[in-house]
């Protein structure tokens, strides 16, 4: 059986293709891509094959148009994951300062929505409040392991709360 | 001569990199070969320059080592500290918030178009009108912006159509800004057939700017817009001129201040690049957009009629601008605005911010659109597509979003992510990368995705069409053209329509 076939049904196609020629991740972005104008089937077709059933939602649909539309946008989501994780650090700052610069500083409108009740005003999550030796050497010396640097226990969401 | 797609294919093994070269991308045009680099340096090469780079061969005696040198495509030499400036600075858009707000105040309007891109609603539809609260609260949100200068934009349907909400809008933000100390500039985009002397005096005295659309010629207008009771063209004419003569009434320098129009190409447009082009010049115009027709709003509904095939378009372009490139070696003083655009970054080293044509795209950080019934959209266009049933770009409303959610918005987050060109396919290794830029809102409406497949995108193929032609005209360097080309570059700043007022 090949890679990859497809199959005309009554207003709809069926493709199916090994599981190992898209991430899994791809074949859910492509899939999504038709939800506006078909109902999508997603399903395993057999040992290691990947079904997918495009049924058009409106009649007199090109369902063969489709069944190309889809392997272009499987193609197209598959490479797009890998260029995105090679070049992760660069989209990742391109992104956090077009947000950062649009969103600005928090204002006072975001300090008053917070939830700042009786329970949650003396919540020191950072551990800004504790003493050096509360928050680093007894910490380490109970747990038996090395003082982690500065930077690595301020970033550690380990949550940790003043008691 | 062996093509570029093959000249790999030849070398086979003996393919290889020259050390020492930045990465760079390439592309044929014209006979000759295209490199462009990470910073936007360009380059043209011959094919046998080419051929030997492709060998890996790059004699430091030679003149094409020079001229790789010159233009930052060497390692060697290349001064780090500079090119970092240089993108920081094109980049300087990203550390501000949305500077473009569009408040559509009614989906009213008096004139039907074929292609309406506004979604508009007859003219006894007044719960389409935004009310006086609705018009505070767009000013609100529209101030907390990080942008140190906003434009408020007055859309329709027909915003004259609700003009005393519109007035009292921009007396609201006038009164607001004092606090803010914004620079703080108002466009008004009309079909001017209910414009009046008393509305229009108010305009002026205000600062408003004008804009209007103009399809072409008076056959051409009046056959794609219909202005029950009278005729489109005439009535857009007239007012233009009324507006423009209003400006040197109160002494400003008409070749700088005057009514703006845009052109909408349909099908029907194609057929009419040159008469479309003296169409503009006579009215006073100094800028044509050559816009390609959209596919939101009613456009979407009647693209068997008003859509065309982007090659078609492409040559339609290419005959407007050669004939406006042969009225500026005439002394008319006149350019097309997408070639502006590109223009800019490609000989200005510069990014005029142009929202659709930038990287991240402006979508929700550069632009927000806010309808008449106070729903805020990324965009004008996601604002469109709410009006023909798809609220996939809502963000928020004036009534319960704050300024801050509205930039943190997961759709927002989405649309930056889709829109960098770097991490997409086709972009990443498109020549025209450091100058392109997509709009995510067009990927999903023809596409069904906001990342959009290139190679099937009617806006790839205008924008590589266009560096196409321009990148052609570049490698001619015919001295005449390359100085018509960098004038088109310059942008004077209409610094009147500004309210600069100060925080008190």
């Amino acid at each position: 059986m090949s890679d990859m076939s497809f199959h005309l049904g009554e207003g709809s196609v069926r493709i199916e293709f090994d599981e190992g020629l898209y991430p899994k991740d791809a074949i859910y972005g492509a899939a999504y891509v038709f939800i506006d104008r078909c109902w999508v089937h997603l399903d395993r077709a057999g040992d290691r094959r990947i079904q997918v059933t495009l049924k058009a939602k409106k009649p007199g649909a090109d369902t063969q148009a489709f069944a190309g539309e889809f392997q272009n946008e499987l193609l197209g989501q598959a490479w797009r994951l890998r260029i995105v994780e090679e070049n992760k650090k660069l989209v990742e700052s391109i992104t956090a300062r077009a947000l950062g610069g649009a969103a600005g500083p928090p204002g006072l409108d975001e300090l008053l929505a917070m939830d700042i009740g009786e329970e949650t005003a003396f919540e020191d999550p950072l551990g800004i409040a504790m003493s050096w030796e509360e928050k680093y050497k007894k910490k380490g010396k109970a747990e038996g392991t090395k003082a982690e640097p500065e930077g690595a226990a301020d970033s550690a969401s380990g949550g940790e709360k003043a008691s | 001569m062996t093509s570029l797609a093959t000249l790999f294919t030849e070398l086979g093994p003996a393919a290889k990199s020259p050390s020492g070269l930045v990465p760079f991308r390439f592309r044929e045009v014209g006979g000759d070969v295209l490199l462009t680099n990470f910073l936007g340096d360009w380059l043209f090469v011959t094919k046998d320059e080419f051929r030997s780079l492709a060998r890996g061969e790059l004699d430091p005696a030679s003149p094409l080592h020079d001229k790789l040198a010159s233009r930052n495509f060497l390692r060697d030499g290349l001064d780090q500290a500079k090119a970092a400036e240089r993108i920081a600075y094109k980049k300087r858009f990203l550390n501000w918030g949305p500077n473009l707000h569009i408040a559509v105040v009614t989906l009213r309007c008096n004139e039907t178009c074929v292609y309406c891109h506004a979604s508009r609603a007859n003219m006894d539809a007044v719960h389409t009108d935004m009310t006086p609260e609705i018009g505070e609260k767009v000013v609100d949100l529209m101030l907390q912006s990080t942008s140190p200068s906003v434009t408020l934009e007055f859309q329709g349907g027909e915003p004259l159509a609700n003009f005393p909400v519109m007035k009292h809008v921009i007396e609201y933000a006038l009164a607001r800004n004092r606090a803010y100390g914004k620079g703080l500039e108002f466009t008004m985009v009309s079909n001017l057939a209910m414009m009046d002397e008393e509305k229009l005096a108010f305009l002026v005295d205000r600062k408003v700017q004008i804009c209007t659309s103009i399809d072409g010629p008076e056959h051409l207008h009046t056959k794609q817009r219909i202005l029950a009771g009278g005729n489109a063209h005439r009535e857009a004419v007239k007012w233009i001129e009324r507006i423009n003569k209003a400006y040197i009434d109160i002494g400003l320098d008409p070749t700088l201040y005057h009514v703006e129009a845009l052109l909408t190409t349909t099908r029907e447009a194609l057929k009419y690049p040159k008469e479309i082009v003296d169409t503009y010049v006579g009215l006073g115009c100094r800028a044509i957009f050559l816009r390609p027709v959209d596919p939101f709003g009613f456009a979407g509904k009647t693209a068997q009629i008003v859509e065309y095939d982007r090659a078609a378009y492409n040559d339609f372009y290419r005959t407007a601008v050669e004939h406006i490139l042969d009225l500026n070696r005439r002394g008319e003083q006149v350019l097309e605005r997408y070639g502006s655009i590109f223009l800019t970054k490609i000989l200005g080293d510069d990014d005029p911010n142009f929202l659709d044509i930038r990287s991240p795209s402006g979508s929700g950080i550069g632009a927000l659109a806010y309808n008449y019934d106070g729903k805020i959209f990324s965009s004008d266009e996601g604002r469109m597509m709410y009006e023909t049933g798809d609220p996939a770009f809502q963000i928020g409303d004036v009534f319960s979003s704050t300024y801050r959610s509205l930039m943190k918005h997961e759709t927002v987050r989405a649309l930056v992510l889709a829109s960098i060109r770097e991490a997409q396919p086709d972009c990443v290794n498109c020549t025209y990368t450091p100058y392109c830029g997509v709009q995510p809102e067009h990927s999903y409406r023809t596409q069904g995705t906001i990342f959009g497949r290139m190679r099937e995108s009617t806006l790839c193929a205008v924008h590589k069409g266009i560096q196409d032609f321009l990148f052609d005209k570049l490698r001619e360097n015919d001295p005449k053209t390359v100085e018509i080309l960098r004038r088109w570059t310059t942008v004077r700043a209409r610094t009147h329509f500004i309210h600069a007022s100060s925080a008190s």
